[in-house]
């Protein structure tokens, strides 16, 4: 300013907005202010303010927009419609599979008409039907009657029956159990078949003189051999399928099958049996054993049956400086040591026996323990005493969801003779075999089923046929109903609570793989639903598994974190700031 | 946190900061409208799990070490095994350079207990006690690198006992000194847990000043709490080790291991005894706890139900008899003379097992008990 007046003050900023603009508009050139007034503004304050304002407004909202999508987190959609209607379908449908039926007579006189039988059975079978626990997961059983005398066959359905006339008669019968078994499996088309499952029951009508007796074979079909009248053998056929096909044996009031302690299954569809060979204390003996080739063979098919279930890996190892950690007392009547059943709880000394060493176990798999213990030269022979005084006869037990623990009392062992310290020993591949056994009948325990059955509750003799797969067919028709209904079941809620979970922290990052996991989940489910419809058990239990186990996979992703999330002020703060 | 409702699908960031309008009402209506997980019957209580956390560093915390430590013997003591004890230590003390006595950690200065025995396995140590950690253990989210030995494995049957020792305020626990745990996050997780039925019964233990505050936000049922102090209250340390120069044990968790070293793995005092023994003269401050999430009463709990360990055993009645014979006779033919064989092998097979069941029946007559 002092540039613009010579000896003249310059006019003081604090007049009036005209007079301001007029200096900030008027150029400065010392002529024009020296002496005169600065020109009046002539128009109005404006257009280029108001350009330069609006620009800047402008471009501010036009940026925004930008700002906020590269700001943005990124979130996959999930696709929380379908898991609701999947819900909503589950709850009001529980999934239930259909079974069938069919009931054959091979009879030698006349007696009532196919129709009259099959309505009679019809009626038995619905009083019982929903009585017993096991049976939530059958759905509508069909019906069908086929009676063959003489030469011929009639049946109660319309549709071909599966059974093959004429191929087997009544006398057939009296042959071994086993051979009829076979017999019946090819009388009845030989293949497992897809679709609804039909379990079979035979009455065959021959007085062998040794009574009536039930025989349930090892694929889905079960006889009867006998003299027996038709309300007999219908309430005996009734009985057999209520009770065993579609209940596994389970009485009322009992846990079995289906409960959640009895699924030990890992969240992503795995289980590591790891079988292990316990040696108390090596200074009086060390055995190992042959597990490798004999046991991993024996138990190929059992693991084959399984496979809808579960993927099952096997592992073995031999410890050592494994003692017990409860206290057995001795006792000279019945020659050895003694442990009451009130000490099992307690036996398992987790803090010597490092059991859970498996390399192929996963997060989130199951392992269950399968322990062979062998005592030492102070506690041997090791005697389970039930609770009524009897010694137990396989000396072994089963905790649920952990596993199970043999005890092996080493042939020979006394406490008065003197052995070689520390001589190593081979478990003989019989009692290797026969331990086996034991472990097959606490593998059927650990999945809810009964290691053997004892026919309580029916009036006949019944015998039941063993399969080398550690399960009948029948058997793991159930496990596959129940565990694919609880699986499905398990699969929708997860996805429930992930679905409400992502609703609720609208800032957290739900990755691609997340949606990925849940979309084929949802997919499974569907599968698996429609499966169980049809009545097929073992694709419906597979479907079922994977979808439970990528919704558990989604679920359980290491991104999602419930750390709350940044606030809308953190925001401000990080980006406008 | 104020959000408006999050559509799901491309996200709108212009309309939900413009519509700040419905804030913590949505929030909760959106965390208490999930459906209901499909109801399971009731779960039975199966195993045991321990969760203990130490999370202050430094010398002069020698005694939130000493306390999670002495927690930790406590519990493998009555039970339960190194592969359900989750133990987090914030720092090393046994080998510190200021220790005095190294490789061994007190927590009475008459020094009769060295807690850092043999057989301590601690599965997160030093900088990987954080808060994300802490979290990720409880709900289960790891990356899955992470050994088992580290992740918390329980099933709807279980029961955990969750200690947590170190210096907290009013709703907060301090990790590290340099992070905070919030009861609202800890709430968070445990409904997190329990969504997941990966607890059956949980017990909290917080020994810190305004403990009780912690859990102060908790919700899902089946969930017992006990802090060692209320809001506004400190807790204090028992007693100075002129030896080790650091205090070595706090109040509250001495007087719950006094109540320990009485029991052993067969006992069945209750809960209920447990939180009558805290005297406030003695703790100098009121331990408190909450009990209205947690259907049953406290004097039918056996202590041994969260700090022991009991498995449920089932004894197996036989065996599978006969599976050796089916497998042996794998592939029987349906008509022919191999049925004839493969019967006469059953009959040997079981005759074989039978003369077994006489020379063991023999063995044990002849085997005498001096």
């Amino acid at each position: 300013m002092a540039e613009i007046a010579g000896d003249e003050t310059p006019p003081l900023p604090s007049s009036s907005g005209a007079e301001e603009s007029s200096l900030l508009s008027s150029p400065p050139s010392p002529t024009a202010i020296s002496g005169d007034e600065p020109p009046p503004r002539t128009r109005k304050p404006g257009t280029k303010r108001l350009v330069l304002t609006a620009s800047v407004l402008l471009s501010f909202l036009v940026g925004l927009p930008l700002l906020l999508k590269s700001t943005e987190i990124h979130r996959s959609p999930l696709p929380s419609d379908a898991i609701a209607d999947l819900s909503r379908r589950l709850q009001s449908h529980p999934p239930s599979f259909p079974c069938g039926l069919h009931a054959v007579f091979l009879r030698s006189g006349p007696g009532s008409p196919v129709a009259s039988l099959a309505d009679q059975l019809e009626r038995a079978i619905s009083t019982q039907h929903h009585l017993l626990p096991a049976s939530s997961t059958a759905g509508n059983i069909s019906v069908s009657v086929t009676i063959q005398s003489g030469g011929g066959c009639t049946s109660s359905t319309a549709a071909a029956s599966p059974w093959r006339c004429g191929l087997l008669t009544a006398a057939d019968s009296v042959r071994d159990d086993e051979v009829f078994d076979e017999l019946l499996h090819s009388a009845l088309g030989g293949r497992d078949g897809d679709g609804m499952k039909v379990y079979t029951i035979v009455i065959a009508e021959d007085d062998d003189g040794k009574g009536t007796r039930v025989v349930i074979g090892k694929h889905r079909h079960a006889w009867v051999v006998g003299k027996v009248d038709e309300a007999e053998a219908l309430s005996l056929i009734g009985n057999v399928f209520i009770k065993y096909f579609m209940n596994g044996g389970i009485e009322e009031g009992e846990t079995g099958i289906g409960k959640g302690e009895f699924m030990p299954v890992g969240s992503d569809g795995n289980v590591v049996l790891s079988f292990s060979l316990l040696n108390a204390d090596p200074n009086d003996w060390v055995y190992d054993w042959e597990f490798k080739n004999i046991g991993e063979r024996i138990l190929t098919p059992v693991v084959e049956a399984l496979r809808p279930v579960a993927d099952i890996n096997i592992e073995s190892q031999v410890l050592y400086h494994t003692p017990k950690s409860s206290y057995s007392y001795s006792d000279d009547k019945l020659g050895g040591n003694v442990l009451s059943m009130g000490d099992i709880p307690f036996f398992v000394n987790s803090n010597e026996w490092h059991l859970d060493t498996s390399i192929s176990a996963t997060g989130r798999s199951k392992v269950l323990q399968f322990v062979v213990y062998i005592p030492s030269a102070r506690e041997c022979p090791l005697y389970l005493q039930l609770p009524d005084g009897e010694l137990s006869k396989t000396n072994a037990f089963i905790s649920p969801m952990w596993g199970g623990v043999v005890i092996w009392n080493p042939p020979g062992c006394s406490v008065g003779s003197k052995k070689a310290h520390g001589t190593r020993r081979q478990m003989s591949s019989q009692e290797l075999m026969e331990t086996l056994e034991i472990f097959i009948g606490q593998l059927r325990q650990l999945f809810g089923l009964k290691p053997n059955y004892h026919a309580q509750g029916m009036d006949v003799a019944t015998k039941f046929l063993v399969s080398e797969k550690g399960f009948a067919q029948w058997e793991l028709d159930l496990l596959y109903r129940h565990h694919a209904c609880s699986n499905l079941l398990s699969c929708v809620a997860t996805l429930e609570s992930l679905s409400s979970l992502v609703q609720s922290l609208p800032r957290m990052i739900v990755m691609d793989e997340i949606g990925r996991q849940v979309e084929l989940s949802l997919e499974a489910a569907s599968l698996a639903q429609r499966n169980a419809t049809l009545g097929i058990g073992d694709s419906s239990a597979v479907s079922a598994t994977r979808a439970r186990a990528l919704a558990e996979d989604a679920f359980f992703h290491p991104s999602i974190m419930s750390i709350s999330y940044a606030s809308v002020e953190h925001y401000f703060a990080i980006y406008m700031v | 946190m104020a959000f408006a409702r999050w559509v799901p699908g491309p996200s709108r960031p212009v309309l939900f900061f413009l519509l700040k309008t419905l804030p913590l009402l949505v929030l909760l209506t959106f965390s208490s409208a999930a459906p209901p997980a499909a109801s399971s019957p009731a779960a039975v209580h199966n195993n045991n799990w321990a969760v203990l956390v130490c999370t202050s560093r430094f010398w002069f915390n020698y005694r939130h070490m000493a306390n999670t430590l002495s927690l930790y013997r406590t519990v493998k003591r009555l039970g339960i095994p190194d592969e359900r004890i989750i133990l987090m230590l914030a720092d090393d003390m046994a080998c510190n350079p200021r220790n005095n006595y190294p490789a061994q950690v007190f927590n009475n200065e008459n020094h009769q207990l060295n807690l850092y025995g043999d057989n301590v396995e601690v599965d997160y140590r030093g900088y990987e006690v954080t808060v994300e950690n802490f979290l990720r253990v409880l709900t289960g989210r790891h990356e899955s690198a992470v050994p088992r030995s580290k992740r918390l494995l329980s099933d709807e049957g279980s029961h955990i006992l969750l200690y947590m020792t170190g210096h907290g305020g009013d709703e907060f626990l301090k990790f590290q000194d340099n992070e905070e745990l919030q009861s609202h996050d800890l709430a968070d997780a445990v409904k997190q847990m329990k969504e997941k039925h990966r607890f059956k019964e949980l017990l909290i233990m917080v020994d810190t000043c305004q403990a009780a505050t912690l859990f102060s936000q908790l919700q899902s049922p089946g969930v017992l709490a006990i802090g060692s102090s209320m809001k506004g209250e400190n807790s204090y340390s028992h007693h100075l080790d002129s030896d080790i120069g650091v205090s070595v044990v706090d109040r509250f968790t001495f007087h719950t291991l006094a109540f320990f070293e009485k029991l052993n793995m067969y006992s069945n005092a209750s809960l209920n005894s447990l939180f009558n023994s805290y005297d406030p003269s003695m703790l100098l401050s009121t331990a408190y706890y909450r009990m209205d999430l947690y259907k049953r009463a406290l004097n039918e709990v056996p202590v041994t139900n969260f700090f022991g360990s009991v498995m449920k055993t089932i004894h197996t009645d036989s065996a599978y008899t006969g599976f050796l014979a089916a497998h042996n006779a794998e592939t029987p033919l349906p008509i022919g003379n191999d049925i004839v064989d493969d019967v006469m092998l059953q009959n040997e097979a079981s005759a074989r097992r039978s003369n077994i069941e006489e020379t063991k029946v023999s063995f044990s007559k002849f085997c005498k008990i001096k």
